[in-house]
């Protein structure tokens, strides 16, 4: 019986990928390019292992922060709190690597993990604001997370273009960060190297707190049956803000380590593109660490393969990447309208897999 | 020196409620779902569809018909009810799928939201070969409409004549809601069904039907709304085109307590930061983040009070 | 008097929790009275009243209303023929006012529009004709209780109703406010409405009421003239056993108090007292059974001891400390056990495994976790020993409980809770919705934990299981103590007397 659910959540999703894809085909008819041939293209922009940088990695790279903010959301949404304030705890973290790692003068090995720290600290402090809206005025979660998503950029823009503006210059940008805390890259130019590892780590430690710790199991009782909770002795309030807290905190780490590894520096836009990535990583991976890893590579790797492998190969938009993922996105958001038809197909194969099964079986014992 | 500042403060009073335009039809029809107990966030995509699809339209009736190429201004009209049409059609789907199949309609927003960004901006590469913006020479924007009685009155006058249809329309829009929700049946039946669903069903009311019509309309003012972003001042078409009004007018809706009246306000409000951040940017060398960062902030604070406001009035009708 | 209503061999059977609501229920209500059903919980009569307002359909009968048959499919029917229905939780919009609400859904104006002074004028008449006073322009969420009770019955006499249904009228109102209450149903009769009220509290009834049916597990037991009969003939029909519960329970063995309660109040948010003045001592090794029709402060007696709420007025004393401002989990370590009302939803987590459900309460104490990480192998085995010793059927550690049966459920709950070693344990509608097999095992359970000297604290509407297990017993109503009876006296003619309002002198 539980097999099948697992089963039958896999089939469903797999169903939304698949139509995603289909009307994927549609849209490239115009371009008057082989709808297979783009495919093909775009698999191996995105995991391909060839050239002098593989895509591969330039992929698992670019599904860092994608990871992180993805267990950020997972956070939220374990708890029954739909918070998509991602996006500004991601750019505070940054801020707060580009802005310590100029003005703090530590040694190497120590300054690093201080910046993380802070970054840490102040995303879970910006996690904790909608949080505290929610949990003792009862404001709604989603408008106030988009509030703040906006103040933050906003404040970004203005760090950017007066305080902290490094040149008089056209760019509006940070100083750029002493090389010596520059994080290690695996592979040059590919943007893949520690944050990579510490991005796994942080999904294997999720996993562990949430499946095998007292506090863990009290978030998920918070979240799937709060009345089951309360009863328990379980103090709700409190589990809520202390989950916001991590989320938020792993999202400010997010952007402390694209900083710290990648860019060395923030300039306007900083965070353009990162979006609602998160939360989407979150939900079609069934908001689990597990599936958050999976759907961030995956993700990652659609918008890399359109970028390198549609748009440069193809001439294709590279666009279409992202049009692959809100239709994926939008399968799932239907997922009610053609479950039943799923089911029937779903039920009728396993019916014919066990007849094969059997029939396997007699053949067996008749020899 | 009168003059010049008289000058600087009835232009930035115009071009307040011309960036107000798009903010505030946004938050119509965000104030017209939330009154009616729907929450929808697909409002700022539903805007950007709406400046491409009235874009693309007006290019097409343009120059695919004879109509058209004779009267370059009715095109524009035109493409701007194809937009309108197009924003009713997509409140209509998401109507069916929230009552028949019971989808999320959050999740639902989310992922129109981002096919939104993502597929006008394909689209316009691959039909139009542009990556950044496109813009047409034949498209005509929207002429300002200019009424002589309005001329004779001094300085108000002034201040509200010149603008383009659309501008007027959501005046217009305002005044009709304000009625519909403080003088029709069909305003009484919109507040019970959001707030007391079941109270409405006890006395026959559809709760169903009522809140179509509201995504139904709601739909087809964002899209309004978007229209006058890519036909209405300019002509052209720029990826990410509502860049967060539609936020806004989520925003202002809740300022405005979900009244038509107070949304109206609500945007003028955030259309005159908008306003004065720009002046600020080329004026002085004060940064306009402040400013702009206003609207967002308040609205939380107003958020807050109302949300605590709620909790208190539950609480004490709880009857345990 | 015509026969206004005439039920004839109404039967309703509900599937999903094996009840025959109604077993061939036949009575009639004269035009004009005000007739009361009476009966306690799962007498059938809420249903009853549902199916005469079209709210729910029966499986066979038939209902007369002036001679002509009739079956209603909805309220806007039955409304449409004549009959109104006033809930015990108010369909109110709290934004609009006392005429937009009476209004709603039947507008006055032309063309779409609203005419708010034809509505206001129209209130007024409607308000001077019933003798109802009430101001049109009142905003709904600034009235008391009373009032909106007022809203509600206006709304249905604006639409014309003839019959007007009223359940469990008086649950939410203040002393005063029922007196008030109790005038109007009075007046409304007067002028021509038949009105039929659902009630539990007898002396109510007899006050107002011209012939009261009395129904008992969905039969009807009798009708008769108010005048005619009294409170202790009433309560007999409406407890009377005939088949008794048998338990077999040694002599209970009493030691020291271990929950002392001392005027013990609680009121709610809009000024009604759940809880008035309840005084009472629980002794270690006794089972103390607390009776009444449910809504007359069983939750919130339970709820404040166990401390999900703050008690009002009094104290609470427990093992000789003062429980106050104490969470709900300091007062589980302390020793105090509860298996809730509603065992889904608050008992367990549905969707989580037997472990996991097992766990509650548990999981942050030294043997099941080490530096943070919860031992697998002793919750699992913890799990294991309750399924083991409660025999749990067609349950292992990795199933998710909301597939197992009621019985099973309870017994999860029951063990988890029992696993602590509580001093008091508190049993709310212990044995709800469960077969047979399931309740004398529950029933058994909790004797054995009382003769190991437990506290047990048994709240439950079911007569039967009040008598077959309590060694005394106290009855709520209208959130007092209404009585207490130890041992010998406890019989059902006491208890179900004291459970309408009556009084044992």
């Amino acid at each position: 019986m539980k097999n099948k659910q697992i089963g039958m959540k896999i089939v469903v999703s797999l169903s939304a990928i698949m139509l995603g894809i289909l009307v994927s085909f549609l849209l490239i008819a115009p371009t008057g390019v082989s709808p297979y041939k783009a495919f093909g293209v775009l698999f191996s922009g995105a995991f391909g292992i060839s050239g002098k940088v593989w895509p591969l990695w330039i992929t698992l790279g670019q599904a860092t922060p994608l990871i992180l903010t993805g267990l950020a959301a997972m956070y939220g949404f374990r708890v029954g709190v739909f918070c998509i304030a991602q996006e500004g705890q991601y750019v505070f973290g940054a801020l707060m690597a580009a802005w310590l790692g100029v003005q703090l003068q530590l040694p190497p090995w120590l300054l690093v993990p201080c910046i993380m720290i802070a970054s840490i600290v102040i995303g879970g402090l910006y996690g904790l604001i909608p949080a505290i809206l929610k949990v003792k005025l009862g404001v709604n979660e989603i408008i106030s997370s988009i509030m703040l998503n906006n103040i933050a950029t906003l404040a970004l823009e203005y760090l950017v273009a007066f305080p902290l503006r490094a040149d008089s210059g056209q760019k509006a940008q940070s100083a750029v960060l002493p090389q010596s805390i520059w994080l290690f890259q695996f592979v040059k130019g590919s943007r893949w190297g520690i944050s990579f590892l510490l991005a796994i780590l942080l999904v294997v430690i999720t996993y562990v707190y949430i499946w095998k710790t007292p506090r863990g199991y009290e978030l998920r009782m918070v979240g799937k049956a709060p009345l089951f909770a309360r009863y328990g002795g379980v103090k709700s309030d409190h589990v809520i803000l202390r989950t916001m807290f991590i989320g938020g905190g792993i999202a400010g780490l997010a952007g402390c380590l694209e900083v710290l590894g990648n860019y060395h520096r923030v300039m306007t836009g900083f965070s353009s593109g990162l979006g609602f990535d998160g939360l989407s990583v979150a939900m079609l991976g069934g908001s689990h660490p597990f599936g958050v890893l999976l759907v961030a590579i995956l993700l990652a790797g659609i918008r890399q393969g359109a970028q390198l492998g549609l748009q440069i190969s193809l001439k294709i938009p590279r666009e279409l990447g992202g049009v692959l993922i809100a239709l994926i996105i939008f399968f799932v958001a239907i997922e009610n309208v053609y479950r039943p038809y799923v089911d029937k197909l779903y039920s009728k194969l396993v019916v014919v897999i066990s007849k094969i099964g059997k029939e396997n079986q007699k053949t067996r014992e008749v020899q | 020196m009168n003059e010049v500042f008289d000058f600087f403060t009835i232009n930035l009073a115009s071009s307040s409620i011309r960036l107000a335009t798009p903010i505030i039809l946004a938050a119509l029809a965000a104030a017209l779902c939330n009154k009616a107990g729907v929450l929808n966030l697909a409002i700022e995509g539903e805007m950007l569809w709406g400046s491409f699809v009235a874009i693309v339209a007006t290019f097409l009736i343009r120059n695919q018909t004879t109509l058209g190429q004779m009267h370059p201004i009715l095109a524009t009209y035109l493409g701007i009810i194809v937009a309108m049409i197009f924003g009713a059609l997509m409140g209509w789907f998401f109507a069916w799928l929230h009552t028949r199949h019971h989808v999320d309609l959050v999740v639902l927003s989310i992922a129109i939201n981002m096919l939104a960004s993502e597929t006008t901006v394909y689209l316009m590469r691959v039909l139009f070969k542009q990556s950044g913006t496109w813009s047409d020479a034949s498209i005509v924007q929207l002429p300002p409409l200019s009424f002589s009685l309005l001329n004779r009155i001094p300085i108000v006058g002034q201040l509200l004549n010149g603008y383009n249809f659309i501008v007027y329309a959501s005046w217009v829009l305002v005044v009709v809601l304000v009625i519909v929700f403080h003088k029709t049946k069909y305003g009484r039946y919109l507040k019970a069904v959001g707030e007391n669903p079941n109270a409405a069903r006890s006395v026959g009311i559809s709760v169903n039907k009522v809140q179509h019509w509201a995504l139904i309309s709601s739909g087809a003012m964002a899209c309004l709304g978007g229209a006058f972003l890519s036909v209405g001042h300019l002509t052209l078409f720029t990826r990410d085109m509502s860049s967060g009004r539609g936020w806004l007018g989520n925003a202002a809706a809740l300022f405005g307590f979900n009244n038509p009246g107070g949304s109206f306000f609500a945007g003028l409000f955030f259309g005159i930061a908008d306003a004065v951040a720009l002046r600020l940017q080329n004026v002085t060398k004060i940064p306009p983040y402040i400013i702009q960062i206003m609207p967002y902030f308040l609205t939380i604070v107003i958020l807050s009070v109302v949300s605590y406001k709620a909790r208190m009035q539950k609480s004490r009708n709880a009857l345990h | 008097m015509e026969k206004f209503i005439q039920f004839d061999d109404i039967c309703k059977y509900y599937t999903s929790s094996n009840v025959q609501a109604n077993n061939h229920v036949s009575f009639s209500i004269n035009s004009g009275e005000v007739h009361a059903i009476c009966g306690e919980n799962g007498a059938g009569k809420s249903t009853l009243m549902n199916i005469l307002f079209g709210m729910e359909q029966p499986d066979s009968g038939t209902i007369q209303v002036d001679g002509k048959p009739m079956l209603f499919k909805s309220p806007s029917d039955a409304i449409a023929s004549g009959i109104g229905m006033v809930h015990q939780h108010f369909m109110v919009v709290n934004s609009f006012s006392v005429a937009q609400n009476i209004l709603l859904g039947s507008e006055l104006g032309k063309y779409g529009f609203v005419n708010h002074k034809r509505e206001v004028d129209f209130v007024n008449s409607l308000s001077q004709k019933y003798h109802l006073p009430i101001d049109p322009n009142a905003i709904v969420e600034n009235l008391s209780v009373g009032l909106l009770q007022r809203v509600e019955i206006l709304k249905m006499l604006a639409r014309n109703v003839k019959i007007l249904i009223l359940d469990e009228p008086t649950a939410v109102l203040t002393p005063q406010e029922v007196k008030e209450f109790l005038k109007t149903l009075r007046q409304l009769a007067s002028d021509g409405t038949t009105i039929l009220f659902i009630s539990h509290k007898l002396q109510e009834v007899l006050d107002v009421s011209d012939r009261i049916t009395v129904m008992r597990k969905g039969r009807v037991i009798g009708t008769t003239e108010t005048a005619a009969t009294s409170i202790p003939e009433l309560a007999n029909m409406m407890v009377g056993r005939d088949v008794i519960l048998q338990v077999d329970k040694p002599k209970a063995k009493p030691m020291q108090a271990v929950l002392e309660l001392r005027n013990l109040g609680f009121t709610n948010g809009s000024g009604v007292k759940k809880l008035e003045n309840v005084s009472l001592t629980i002794k270690a090794g006794e089972i103390y059974g607390v009776a009444g029709v449910s809504g007359n402060g069983q939750d919130a007696l339970v709820s404040c001891i166990c401390g999900m709420i703050e008690p009002s007025q009094g104290k609470m004393i427990f093992e000789g400390k003062e429980l106050k401002g104490s969470s709900v989990q300091q007062r589980r370590r302390q020793g105090i056990a509860h298996v809730p009302e509603d065992r889904i939803t608050v008992g367990l987590n549905p969707f989580a495994t037997v472990t996991e459900n097992a766990l509650m309460g548990y999981q942050n104490r030294k043997d099941f976790s080490h530096r943070g990480i919860l031992n697998k192998k002793h919750c699992e085995a913890h799990a294991k020993t309750i399924i083991d010793s409660y025999s749990v059927a067609g349950a292992s550690i990795g199933s998710p409980v909301g597939k197992l049966s009621g019985g099973n459920m309870q017994k999860i709950v029951l063990g988890r809770e029992l696993a602590t070693h509580p001093k008091l344990l508190i049993v709310n509608q212990p044995t709800r919705g469960l077969d047979v097999g399931s309740i004398e095992f529950v029933h058994k359970m909790i004797i054995k934990e009382r003769d190991a000297g437990v506290a047990i604290l048994l709240v439950s509407v079911e007569l039967e299981e009040i008598l077959a297990l309590s060694d005394r017993v106290g009855v709520l109503f209208s959130g007092r103590l209404q009585g207490e009876l130890e041992s010998e006296a406890i019989n059902e003619h006491t208890i179900g007397l004291l459970m309408v309002g009556g009084t044992c002198t």
